[in-house]
């Protein structure tokens, strides 16, 4: 397809070639625009009608670049601001401003230099809006100072193109199925009945976009994989029309081969990750001894600094010692001289620093250090005053007393504590080991109830995780009327309601009494009882895990329901294989198209195209006589939607249900969907007849808009 | 310029011969331009069709009617056929596995099936 390829058009060179007289024929359509010389079979220049303004990153100057590009070249420029922009809403033109670029570029590729002084036609939407039209017409005298234009619809150049090989018949339906929307146009005598067309804004563009985003949401992990050209791609490639689209559904529901043959598989490139060869038998021993080379290092290391230490301590020890023995062999009065000049103040200071160091070494040495006794012989030091009646104490000496109650309970409580871990550890070491031996005894038993723990384990902590998250989504949502709630959640619905109750005549008086607020206390979330339970489920249920991992090499932990669109990471559970990256088009393939005929499916309230046209002749039955037998032996499908493969069968099995029964009806595609516009138009602008439909400056500029208003040109010239 | 995209002609020159009026001329710069154009709601709206003779035909007048078939209802997962619709997301399911992966999807991912059906409820 041109409009898609990333060659840029190149600039025409003979320019100067054509007369004044040779009309320029633009065909300005919702994805691509085509501009040519009149009379040749083929638009000389083709883009995609969009209009991108990027930074230059050198200069910091805004540039502008027309149609598709290159996306390499793209690195020169900052796009995080900019985005595609088209001069369309709908199918009309309403941004002149990104219009007057595309025309400008187009102009310039097709080599104009000093001035656009030839005729132009231009495509328009049927019933353009007066404003869009005359702001285009502005847009074209002032600004390019052309000396006449010519607007007309596309669809009805298609169809008279046709109708000139043969394919359809002076009286005929057009149906155009273009980019943002879908024309049914009936054709009489040769012109188009303006007052019984119709319109539906659906069109290539909202297939593609739906294409786009079912794809997204199913695979989002690939999301950035997934853009709109390559959607454009994937539509153009693989999308057709049922003919009967439930029963299409139920091929694919059934699942069966026919259904597996109309499947296609779009593989992403995916490298595996390189986990190498297994390593061989050298390679292993290698690299164990290294690790062991490396671990005897550290060894090493740990124990020189080990007995760095003991031996500073030791010489801390040995200085504390002898400074005691001085202290012993001297007498009073030069004890406190000696004791100033240590950092000591009493001889008891001296003893408790040499036991602090004995017990560092010891424990540095490794031999275990005699807590107990110590802390038993200080614990009746420091307390002297516990044991002492109250009576007996001042005032102070009760204070002092209080402090060492607190001070002598809270050590007695770290005791008591440790002696519990301790038996804990025991208990727990004694059950390991009566594991170990029932397992060597009878290995398959003890795994079987392994497992069968684990089940059940599993199960229980789902199920109350599933009531947990059903509560907690309960509560964001709302409660509705048929939810229920959990018995902690009726309990806080209670105290809420009865705390708010108004009871009537005289003021609320919650929170007068202090013990009001203790309902906060009550009502608050972090009060649920069951999560002591669950933890205990859940510690055990890791416990039961890590075993069975150990002893059960086929053992797979069940992981969490992860579903396969919530988390667009892998789960640690399974590597990433080919299938992962692999995005599969099955029921898209032709549920995306059928967006054209029930518009319903994104949500938009129109007719189909099926269904159009029989609303298109109904419409003329107020018109003109009834020709619709005539009408309906000549209908033509243009636009480039017309490309997608069955849509001419369905199209004749829709219309066939509005018609009577036996009518004549035939439905032709149009011999290029895409280029019969513009050649339809080139062929009318060459006629000698054309100057006579054209708007010329000189009247523009008399009459204004009013001409631009009654504005029709006649088809047949 | 760099030489490639100089070579590539893909950058539209600041100006052009043809022109009577430049691009820069009519568009200064450092002038907001985002006012200078409307949607098409406000052109159809100032084109005031309401004062027109109703039998001919204008840009509203020639759009199709809803259509007159009753719709069908699509999963919105799979594309089969749903007769069934989740009270709690709104969304539409087949059977009762995709009802499972319906219920377990996260609250972005039902906003943005929805909005593929145009369902989703916009807060502003």
């Amino acid at each position: 397809m041109p409009s898609y390829s990333i060659t840029r058009p190149s600039r025409q060179e003979d320019y100067a070639r054509f007369s004044p007289n040779t009309p320029i024929v633009i065909d300005n359509g919702g994805s691509s625009f085509r501009i040519g010389w009149a009379g040749e079979s083929d638009p000389r220049v083709t883009f995609r009608n969009v209009v991108q303004r990027p930074r230059h990153k050198a200069t910091g100057e805004t540039v502008t670049i027309v149609g598709d590009h290159d996306p390499s070249l793209m690195k020169y420029f900052d796009c995080t601001r900019t985005s595609f922009r088209s001069p369309f809403d709908n199918n009309v033109v309403y941004q002149f401003e990104i219009m007057e670029y595309v025309l400008d570029y187009g102009f310039e590729r097709l080599g104009a230099n000093l001035q656009v002084d030839h005729p132009i036609l231009m495509t328009e939407c049927i019933c353009n809006p007066l404003s869009s039209r005359s702001k285009m017409a502005e847009l074209l005298f002032e600004t390019y100072s052309v000396p006449s234009i010519a607007f007309g619809v596309d669809a009805v150049f298609s169809y008279k193109l046709n109708q000139q090989f043969g394919r359809c018949n002076e009286d005929g339906l057009a149906i155009c199925s273009g980019f943002s929307a879908s024309h049914v146009i009936p054709i009489v005598k040769g012109e188009p009945v303006t007052e019984a067309c119709c319109r539906t804004n659906i069109g290539g563009y909202h297939v593609t976009n739906y294409l786009k985003q079912l794809l997204s949401l199913k695979y989002p992990y690939h999301m950035s994989s997934i853009t709109w050209e390559k959607a454009e791609e994937l539509k153009m490639e693989h999308c057709y029309v049922a003919t009967d689209f439930a029963s299409e559904l139920q091929l694919f529901q059934k699942g069966n081969e026919e259904a597996k043959e109309k499947t296609r598989c779009w593989q992403l490139p995916w490298v595996p990750p390189t986990q190498g060869d297994v390593p061989s038998e050298e390679e292993l021993a290698r690299r164990a001894a290294l690790k062991e080379k490396q671990g005897q290092r550290l060894r090493d290391m740990a124990a020189a600094r080990k007995s760095i230490r003991i031996t500073e301590l030791e010489n801390e020890l040995n200085g504390l010692e002898d400074l005691l023995q001085q202290l012993d062999e001297v007498e009073e009065p030069e004890v406190s001289s000696i004791l100033s000049g240590t950092k000591f103040f009493s001889r008891q200071e001296i003893e408790s620093a040499i036991l602090r160091v004995t017990q560092s070494l010891r424990k540095a040495k490794g031999e275990p250090s005699e807590p107990e006794e110590k802390n038993d012989s200080s614990l009746s030091e420091k307390y002297p005053l516990v044991s002492v009646p109250d009576e007996l104490l001042s005032p102070e000496q009760l204070k002092e007393k209080k402090r060492q109650i607190f001070l002598k309970t809270t050590s007695e409580g770290r005791l008591l504590a440790k002696r519990k871990r301790f038996e804990e550890e025991s208990l727990r070491e004694k059950q390991n080991q009566l594991d170990e031996e029932k397992r060597l005894e009878n290995p398959e038993l003890y795994l079987e109830q392994l497992h069968d723990r684990y089940r059940e384990l599993s199960e229980k902590v789902e199920l109350r995780k599933r009531v947990k998250t059903n509560g907690n989504q309960n509560l964001s949502g709302g409660v509705g009327r048929g939810e229920r709630l959990s018995a902690a959640q009726k309990e806080r619905m209670r105290l809420l309601t009865s705390a708010a109750f108004d009871r009537g005549k005289g003021e609320d008086t919650f929170g007068a009494r202090d013990e009001d607020w203790q309902l906060y206390k009550l009502m608050s979330k972090d009060n649920d009882d069951d999560d002591n339970g669950q933890d205990e489920d859940e510690a055990e249920l890791a416990r039961v895990t890590s075993r069975l991992q150990d002893i059960d090499p086929n053992f797979v932990p069940k992981s969490d329901l992860v579903p396969p669109q919530a988390t667009p990471e892998f789960s640690k559970f399974r590597p990433q294989s080919l299938e992962d990256f692999k995005i599969v088009l099955g029921v898209e393939r032709f549920r995306c198209p059928e967006v054209l005929f029930q518009p319903n499916m994104i949500g938009i309230d129109q007719a189909g195209l099926d269904e159009m046209a029989g609303i298109s002749l109904r419409r003329l039955d107020r018109v003109d006589d009834p020709i619709k037998d005539d009408i309906t032996k000549s209908i033509l499908v243009t636009g480039g939607s017309a490309l997608l493969p069955g849509l001419l069968p369905r199209l004749v099995a829709g219309i066939r249900q509005m018609r009577p029964y036996l009518s004549p009806l035939t439905v032709v595609r149009a011999c290029d969907p895409i280029l019969d516009a513009w050649r339809g138009a080139s062929i009318y602008a060459n006629s000698p007849q054309f100057s006579l439909q054209t708007l010329s400056m000189q009247d523009y500029y008399e009459k204004g808009e009013s001409l631009l208003w009654q504005y029709q040109i006649k088809y047949t010239i | 310029m760099e030489a490639e995209v100089v070579g590539s002609e893909m950058v539209l020159p600041a100006a052009l011969p043809f022109k009577r009026v430049q691009m820069s001329d009519k568009y200064p710069k450092g002038q907001s331009r985002g006012r200078h154009w409307k949607h098409l709601k406000q052109i159809l709206q100032a084109e005031n069709y309401a004062s027109l003779p109703a039998h001919e035909p204008n840009y509203l007048n020639i759009e199709s009617p809803p259509s007159l078939y009753p719709s069908k209802k699509y999963c919105d997962m799979t594309g089969f056929e749903a007769p069934y619709t989740d009270p709690r997301t709104k969304l539409r399911y087949a059977n009762p596995d995709v009802f499972k992966r319906v219920r377990s999807l996260p609250n972005e991912y039902v906003q943005r099936y929805l909005a593929l059906r145009n369902a989703a409820i916009i807060l502003r």
